[in-house]
């Protein structure tokens, strides 16, 4: 092959994959102008005037200035919206919390111990799964008002939590399962014992299983309407979803859809935040060089 | 008693009601290397881990450097261990790898970093420290291991199949290596191997295992050379050991199918006419066409190794018989050979396979 002709099929070369990558990267933007304009036409209709709030959304974005009028309206619905932002962080960050430190241990225990009917009782976790949570409602109101939590953040947090666990212990159990046995008996010929080893050795390894039952339960708790609706009585003690529906309802018969676009906006930014702080988890083979 | 190496009395172990362990007595003198091999399920493993504290003792008594260790936590014992798979942190560098447990025993930094520096000296690993385990090759990373139980500073090291996971090449450096760790550290060390190679070239005393319970303990050339009994005989040596089934016909002489052997054994409590078995290692036989005393076989295939080649025979009455042959001449298949061997190295066994001498 003469060089004249090798630069050729060079060229043709380079010229094939800058066509296979255009296409690539084009698929690529679509896709994500796809998923990316419900976010973007909500944010930007949320800053639209209050007179432009009335009109119809097209076009979405701001035509009169940008405008904080949709948030103040949006204050003057319940307790105000700080209250009801500030009742669906506790509830959410709490069922987080409490549902990964039970399917921690949980899934340490189902993974590791033997015990009598260690399996009929995983089995019987897993198959609550099953039960429409709409049909014990009744039976968890009357539950919570005998331990004096209904209207209570507290008791709606633990109904959370209750209905989060199943498929939190499943994942944490897999979790540990994936985890070699001889790393936790080097750890504990190394002198880690219980809560170290467990926070020191094992909790790392199982992290990508903890970000995912996180990410689960802050979404479920957040966006979570029926329970909320019926376990809160009180005004103050509204979580976003139930003050949302207050705002979609309207006040005599007028809805402000400029406030409806200012609420989900102010739903949707926690679990993006939350999303984007644990997504890398997902991806991360960490167990990759702990053993052949 | 003794202050010294490890001592294990009367060890079993049972999974419910299946005891797999069976009353194991044995005393490791202190710096030796002892190796436990045996078949795949013949309780290696298990007794290793029973001296590491991971596995519960059923009944029987642990002793490290005079110290009844049976109920104390593994990191209690003054061991350290090996595992086949690594078993290093993922989510730690080398360097924390080393010093995971030292730092779990509070030890004070300067030390934990002295310890880690010579650690990492003894086994080249200086350059990795700060690399995570993901990024070691199979060598590196069962040196790491290594390295993390030298810095505990243990009585007795255990090793579990440390060798298996690497490949032909790396299995004999690695081999060499902990050789070299044994005599530069003079500790104690327990390992355990299926691999014939490691057991003959690393111990100094083999206990050779079946079933839950020790068939025999010498030095390497003793579990050789001096089987105890039919079943060591066949484990350990490769090719294994010829065992033909004979007829003892008393005076020293067995005849295996039609020909008479010669065999310098009293024969003890044996009638002519009993069953026994005829041992004969496939390194012993010779080809030697003008012998008077020999069985003849007939060559099925050959295996040639370049510097020896395997003869795989059949005798007149269908029993299969292996010879190592250094000649030079080549022996085709399908030929008869005459093979014999010295009387000294013929080994007899009773129909229980216990040894006979």
């Amino acid at each position: 092959m003469n060089p004249s002709t090798r630069n050729l099929s060079k060229q043709r070369r380079a010229a094939k994959a800058l066509r296979s990558n255009s296409a690539y990267h084009a698929t690529g933007i679509a896709i994500c102008l796809f998923f990316l304009a419900p976010f973007v036409i909500t944010f930007l209709a949320s800053f639209r005037h209050g007179t432009e709030a009335r009109l119809p959304p097209l076009p979405p974005w701001p035509s009169s200035g940008i405008s904080i009028d949709s948030y103040l309206s949006l204050d003057t619905f319940g307790a105000g919206i700080w209250q009801h932002t500030i009742n669906s962080l506790l509830v959410s960050l709490a069922t987080v919390v409490l549902t990964v430190a039970v399917s921690l241990l949980a899934g340490y225990g189902f993974s590791r111990y033997r015990f009598p009917l260690k399996n009929v009782l995983f089995v019987l976790i897993i198959a609550t799964l099953m039960i429409p949570f709409q049909s014990i409602l009744t039976p968890l109101f009357i539950i919570l008002a005998k331990l004096g939590l209904n209207n209570s953040l507290l008791g709606l947090t633990l109904v959370y939590v209750t209905l989060q666990l199943p498929f939190s212990v499943f994942m944490m159990r897999n979790a540990f399962d994936a985890v070699p046995k001889e790393i936790e008996e080097a750890a504990r010929i190394d002198g880690a014992r219980d809560l170290r080893l467990l926070v020191r050795v094992l909790l790392p390894l199982v992290l990508p299983g903890v970000a995912t039952v996180a990410i689960f339960a802050f979404l479920n708790a957040w966006n979570e309407f029926l329970a909320a609706l019926i376990l809160l009585s009180s005004n103050d003690k509204y979580t976003l979803p139930v003050l949302m529906m207050a705002v979609r309802a309207g006040r005599l018969g007028a809805v402000n859809w400029g406030a409806v676009q200012a609420g989900v906006a102010v739903m949707t930014v926690p679990c993006l935040i939350v999303f984007l702080l644990l997504q890398r988890y997902y991806m991360r083979g960490l167990m990759a060089g702990a053993v052949k | 008693m003794s202050d010294t190496g490890v001592v294990l009395t009367d060890i079993r172990k049972s999974f419910g009601s299946l005891e797999v362990i069976h009353g194991i007595d044995l005393t490791i003198a202190e710096g030796s290397f002892v190796v436990f091999v045996g078949p795949s399920g013949c309780g290696k493993s298990t007794l290793l881990r029973m001296i590491a504290g991971l596995e519960e003792v059923t009944d029987g008594e642990i002793e490290i450097k005079g110290r009844n260790v049976t109920d104390l936590d593994p990191s209690d014992r003054g061991i350290a261990m090996v595992f086949q798979s690594y078993a290093l942190y993922p989510h730690m560098s080398v360097r924390d790898n080393l010093a995971f447990g030292l730092k779990m025993a509070h030890t004070e930094p300067a030390e934990i970093e002295a310890r880690v520096r010579a650690a990492s000296a003894i086994l080249k690993i200086d350059p990795l420290l700060e690399r995570r385990p993901g990024q070691l090759s199979g060598g590196q990373r069962q040196r790491v291991a290594i390295g993390r139980a030298i810095v505990r500073k243990p009585d007795v090291f255990l090793f579990d199949e440390p060798l298996s996971n690497l490949d032909a090449e790396l299995r004999v450096s690695m081999r060499i290596e902990i050789a070299r760790l044994h005599r530069e550290l003079g500790n104690t060390m327990i390992y355990v191997t299926h691999d014939q190679t490691e057991a003959m070239t690393l111990a100094d005393v083999i206990v050779v295992l079946r079933d839950g319970r020790i068939e025999q303990t010498g030095s390497p050339r003793e579990i050789y050379e001096n089987p105890a009994n039919m079943f060591v005989a066949g484990f350990i040596g490769s090719p294994r050991m010829n065992l033909l089934n004979a007829q003892w016909l008393g005076n020293g002489k067995v005849a295996i199918g039609q020909t008479e052997m010669t065999i310098p054994v009293s024969g003890g409590g044996l009638k002519p006419g009993d069953k026994v078995s005829f041992g004969i290692r496939p390194e012993h036989l010779v080809v030697a066409d003008n012998t008077d005393e020999g069985l003849d076989a007939r060559v099925d295939f050959f295996e040639y190794l370049g510097g020896t080649q395997y003869l795989y025979c059949q005798l007149a009455d269908g029993q299969p018989i292996t010879a190592e042959h250094r000649g030079a001449e080549p022996i085709a298949a399908g030929s008869t050979v005459r093979l014999t061997s010295e009387t000294g190295k013929r080994r007899l066994f009773d129909h229980e396979g216990r040894r006979l001498t």
